[in-house]
C-alpha cells in the first residue's frame, strides 16, 4: 500500500484511489462541486486543486490517483488563491436569487464562498447573462440555467448510473448548458436523485419547491418504508415553530416535508427512487385514525389494553390458546412483530399477500424491489410466518371456529395500493371472529365491524429495526410525532405483555436486546451498535436456499 | 445588643424639616413663586392659544419617520406584491409571528410568491427586524399604531390588510432602512383597483374588498 503525506499526517492507502477519496476518508476537507463519490470523476469545477510536492502545478485532487511517498498539502496560500479565483469565475453569471433558490441554506456555492472566497465581484451585476429559469425537465425536477456552474453531476448520473442519459450539456464555450433532449422529458424512475446531487439551486424538486426554506428542517436519519430494499434516507420534518401564534399551526407540528437520499455502500449508494423519496405522502392518503373506537364510552389506548387483555385471557380460558392469534403487516418493525408473537405465542401471521414470494424479486437493476414492504425479511426471520397460512388461511381458521379473537396490525403500503381482496379478506376475517382488536394508522371502511379499533403510529412516527431483503438490520428512527393518541404497536404490545406478566420495556432498544438473545438471525446484536448504516444479519446458506 | 442612635441600625442623618424651612425663608411669595411655571403655561394656553395638550383621539401626533407601526407589504409599479417570499423575516422574526406560505409565480423571472403572509399582531414586538432582514424592500413598517379589533381573528392580518388599509394613507410610512423607497412603492386602491397576487391575474384587488368588507360592518 502506498504511503502518502496529507497536510503533514502520513496514512497507509489502498492504491488505486484519488487524493479527494483518501481525504474524505482521513476527514480532511476539500471543496468540490463536480466530484461525487457514486458518479464518476469529472474535473471540471477546479475546486478542489491541492499541492503536491515535485509536481510543477496544482493537481485536482478528485482526479489525480495517488503514489508512493505523494506529500499533499490542501491548504496552503497558493490552493486557497485558486479556489478563490474558480469561486470568482463560477460567480461571475451566477444569479443573486438566493431569497428565491430553494436550495439556500444548503447550497455548496453559499458555503464555499463564505469559506474560501468572500470577494467582491468584479463583473457588473447588470452585464450578467441570463439564461431560461424554472424550466420543467420532467415531473419531479425543474432546471434553473442560470444558476447551473455545469459541474455535470446531474449528466454522469444520467449516463452512469441509470444509463438512461437523459441530460447532456448543449452547446459549446461560455454558450454550454445543460439541457435534455429536445422534448424526451426526464422522467426516469430515478430523477430525483439529481437534486440531492446538485450542489447548487440549479435543477430543484418540483415536490418540495417553495414548501419550507431549508433551514427550518431538521434531519432524522432513517429508513425508506416504501419496499424491501430498505434504502438509507433522510427525513428533512419541521423542527422548529414556523409561526407560533397562527391559529391552527401548533408549535411543532411534525410535518415531513421531503426525504433525501443518505450514503450507504451497502445498499442504495446515495440514491432513492422516485416512488419511495416521495413514499412519505403515502401516509396522508387517507384522514388518519387519531382516537380509539370502542362500540362503548371512548378510552385512551392505555385504558382500554386491560379489557383487550381480559377478553383474549376469557377465550384463551374457554377455548385454548389457539383460538387467539395476531396478523401483523410487514411494515410493522421487528420489535413490534417479536413482541406480538410473544403476546400470542408464536400463533401470529404477518403474510397479506404474496410478499414472501416478492420478497427478493427486483423490480429494476438499480433500488426497487417488487414487495413493497420494508420488513418481510424482519418478519420471516422473527419466525412469524410458521403455524398459520397467512390472512387467506386465518380467514379460514376463523370460519372454521379454530380462531375466535384477534389483534390485527394493519398498516398500508407506502408505495402504491394494497390490493382490494385483502380488504375484502380482513373484513370477513373480522365478521367471522368473536372479539377483534384492529390496530391501524387510517381510517379505513373495513375496520367499521371491529370490537376495538386502536390508533397505530405508523412509518416515521416510531423507532424499530427493519430488516432488509437482504438480511441487513436497519434502524428506522422516528421523526414526527403521531397524530392524536396514536402509538407504535411495541409499545402497546409491551403494555399487553406486562399485563400478562412479562415485564418488557417499550423502549425499541430493550426490546432489540430481547431478540438478539432469542433470534439465530441476530444473536449477538446490539441496537446502539446497528449505527446508522445498518448491520447483516447471521444468515446460514441452508437458510438462503429456502428463501 | 446596644440601641442605637434613632432606631436605625445605621447612622442615618436626622434632618428637621421646619428648620431648614425657617432657613430658606418659606413665605407666601416663595409659593407663588413656586407656581411661576403654572402661571405662565395658563397665560400661554389661554390668550395665545399655544396648547400643549390635544384632544386625542380626535387630534394625532405625526409620529417620526422612524416610527415602528404596524407592517406595510410594498408592491411593484404594477402593482403586485414585492415580497417573493423567501421567509427572512419569518426567520429573524423573535416573536416568531411572521408566517408565510410560499407559491410558483406564473412568471418564471419572479418565480416566487407568497399565497399567504400572515402577521399576528397580538405576538409582533415591533422591533423592525423583518424590515431589516428584508432583501427586497418588501416589508416596511407604517406610522399607524391602531391594533383595536372586534375579535382574535382580525388581529391576524393577512396580504390585504398589509398591503393597503385606511390606516396607511392616513399615516404614511414608518421604519424603512432605504427611505425614500428605492424600487418599492405603497399600493394605491384609486389608481390601481385591479391586479392584486400574483401581478397577473386581473382580480379585484383584496384592499378593495377589505374596504367594503369594512363598510358592510358599518
Amino acid at each position: 500500500m502506498p504511503k502518502i503525506t496529507l497536510n503533514g499526517q502520513t496514512y497507509d492507502a489502498p492504491a488505486g484511489k484519488t487524493i479527494i477519496q483518501i481525504a474524505d476518508e482521513v476527514g480532511v476537507e476539500i471543496p468540490r462541486y463536480c466530484y461525487h463519490p457514486d458518479i464518476g470523476i469529472e474535473g471540471s469545477c477546479r475546486m478542489c486543486l491541492v499541492e503536491v510536492e515535485k509536481f510543477p502545478k496544482l493537481v485536482p485532487s478528485c482526479a489525480t490517483p495517488i503514489s508512493e511517498g505523494m506529500i499533499v498539502r490542501t491548504s496552503t496560500p497558493r490552493v486557497q488563491q485558486a479556489v478563490r479565483y474558480a469561486m470568482e469565475f463560477l460567480l461571475l453569471h451566477h444569479p443573486i436569487d438566493c431569497p428565491v433558490c430553494d436550495q439556500s441554506g444548503e447550497c455548496w456555492l453559499q458555503d464555499y464562498y463564505m469559506a474560501n472566497a468572500q470577494h467582491t465581484s468584479r463583473y457588473p451585476g447588470t452585464q450578467k447573462t441570463r439564461r431560461k429559469k424554472a424550466k420543467d425537465l420532467g415531473p419531479l425536477v425543474k432546471l434553473d440555467q442560470e444558476r447551473c456552474i455545469l459541474c455535470t453531476r446531474c449528466v454522469r448520473f444520467t449516463r452512469n448510473v441509470t444509463h438512461t442519459g437523459e441530460i447532456v450539456v448543449v452547446n459549446r464555450g461560455h454558450a454550454s448548458e445543460i439541457a435534455i433532449h429536445g422534448e424526451k422529458p426526464f422522467d426516469n424512475p430515478y430523477s430525483g436523485n439529481v437534486v440531492d446531487i446538485c450542489p447548487v439551486g440549479a435543477l430543484t424538486s418540483s415536490d418540495f419547491r417553495f414548501k419550507v426554506r431549508s433551514w427550518f428542517l431538521k434531519g432524522t436519519s432513517s429508513i425508506c418504508g416504501g419496499c424491501s430494499t430498505g434504502c438509507n434516507l433522510r427525513i428533512d420534518h419541521s423542527a422548529r415553530a414556523m409561526g407560533g401564534g397562527i391559529p391552527g399551526e401548533s408549535a411543532n407540528d411534525g410535518t415531513i416535508y421531503r426525504t433525501v437520499g443518505r450514503r450507504n455502500v451497502e445498499v442504495n449508494r446515495s440514491w432513492l427512487c422516485d416512488e419511495g423519496r416521495l413514499s412519505f405522502h403515502g401516509m396522508q392518503r387517507w384522514p388518519r385514525l387519531k382516537s380509539p373506537r370502542t362500540h362503548g364510552d371512548h378510552r385512551t389506548v392505555d385504558a382500554l389494553l386491560p379489557i383487550i387483555h381480559q377478553r383474549f385471557e376469557a377465550i384463551r380460558q374457554e377455548h385454548g390458546g389457539a383460538a387467539t392469534a395476531g396478523l401483523a403487516s410487514a411494515t410493522n418493525t421487528n420489535e413490534a412483530l417479536f413482541l406480538m408473537k410473544k403476546y400470542f405465542h408464536g400463533q401470529v401471521d404477518f403474510r397479506l399477500g404474496n410478499e414472501v414470494e416478492d420478497c427478493q424479486k427486483r423490480q429494476d437493476d438499480l433500488l426497487r424491489r417488487v414487495d413493497k414492504h420494508p420488513n418481510t425479511r424482519g418478519a420471516m426471520d422473527l419466525g412469524l410466518a410458521a403455524a398459520t397460512d397467512g390472512l387467506s388461511g386465518m380467514l379460514k381458521m376463523a370460519e372454521r371456529r379454530q380462531i375466535r379473537a384477534m389483534w390485527i396490525s394493519f398498516h398500508p403500503q407506502l408505495i402504491g395500493d394494497d390490493a382490494a381482496e385483502i380488504f375484502v379478506q380482513l373484513q370477513q376475517l373480522i365478521g367471522a371472529l368473536d372479539f377483534s382488536v384492529v390496530s391501524t394508522t387510517h381510517e379505513f371502511p373495513w375496520t367499521a365491524g371491529a370490537t376495538i379499533v386502536l390508533p397505530m403510529a405508523g412509518w416515521a412516527e416510531e423507532s424499530g429495526t427493519y430488516t432488509n431483503f437482504a438480511g441487513r438490520v436497519q434502524i428506522a428512527n422516528h421523526a414526527v410525532q403521531p397524530p392524536g393518541e396514536a402509538k407504535p404497536l411495541h409499545s402497546m404490545m409491551s403494555g399487553m405483555l406486562g399485563l400478562s406478566g412479562i415485564q418488557v420495556s417499550p423502549d425499541p432498544a430493550a426490546i432489540f436486546e430481547w431478540i438478539a438473545r432469542e433470534v439465530s438471525p441476530y444473536a449477538g446484536m446490539d441496537y446502539d451498535a446497528i449505527g446508522p448504516l445498518g448491520m447483516p444479519g447471521i444468515t446460514t446458506p441452508q437458510e438462503e436456499v429456502v428463501r | 445588643m446596644t440601641p442605637v442612635k434613632g432606631g436605625y441600625a445605621v447612622d442615618v442623618p436626622i434632618i428637621n424639616v421646619s428648620e431648614r424651612a425657617r432657613r430658606e425663608q418659606a413665605t407666601l411669595w416663595s409659593t407663588f413663586r413656586a407656581f411661576g411655571v403654572t402661571f405662565s403655561r395658563l397665560f400661554t394656553s389661554l390668550i395665545r392659544r399655544d396648547m400643549p395638550t390635544i384632544s386625542y383621539p380626535e387630534q394625532t401626533r405625526n409620529y417620526s419617520e422612524r416610527f415602528r407601526g404596524t407592517h406595510i407589504l410594498t408592491v411593484r409599479d404594477d402593482g403586485s406584491l414585492k415580497c417573493v417570499a423567501c421567509y427572512m423575516c419569518a426567520t429573524i422574526c423573535p416573536a416568531e409571528c411572521i408566517y408565510i406560505e410560499a407559491g410558483e409565480h406564473p412568471n418564471p423571472e419572479i418565480e416566487k410568491f407568497p399565497k399567504k403572509f400572515d402577521i399576528d399582531m397580538m405576538r409582533c414586538i415591533y422591533c423592525g427586524f423583518c424590515v431589516d432582514a428584508c432583501p427586497e424592500e418588501a416589508i416596511v413598517m407604517s406610522r399607524e399604531h391602531h391594533q383595536a379589533a372586534y375579535s382574535r381573528d382580525e388581529t391576524l392580518y393577512g396580504i390585504e390588510k398589509l398591503m393597503a388599509r385606511p390606516g396607511i394613507d392616513a399615516k404614511g410610512p414608518g421604519y424603512r432602512p432605504n427611505r425614500p423607497f428605492a424600487e418599492a412603492k405603497i399600493f394605491d386602491a384609486k389608481n390601481q383597483p385591479t391586479c392584486a397576487i400574483p401581478s397577473v391575474t386581473d382580480e379585484r384587488h383584496p384592499a378593495v374588498l377589505y374596504e367594503s368588507m369594512i363598510q358592510k360592518r358599518q
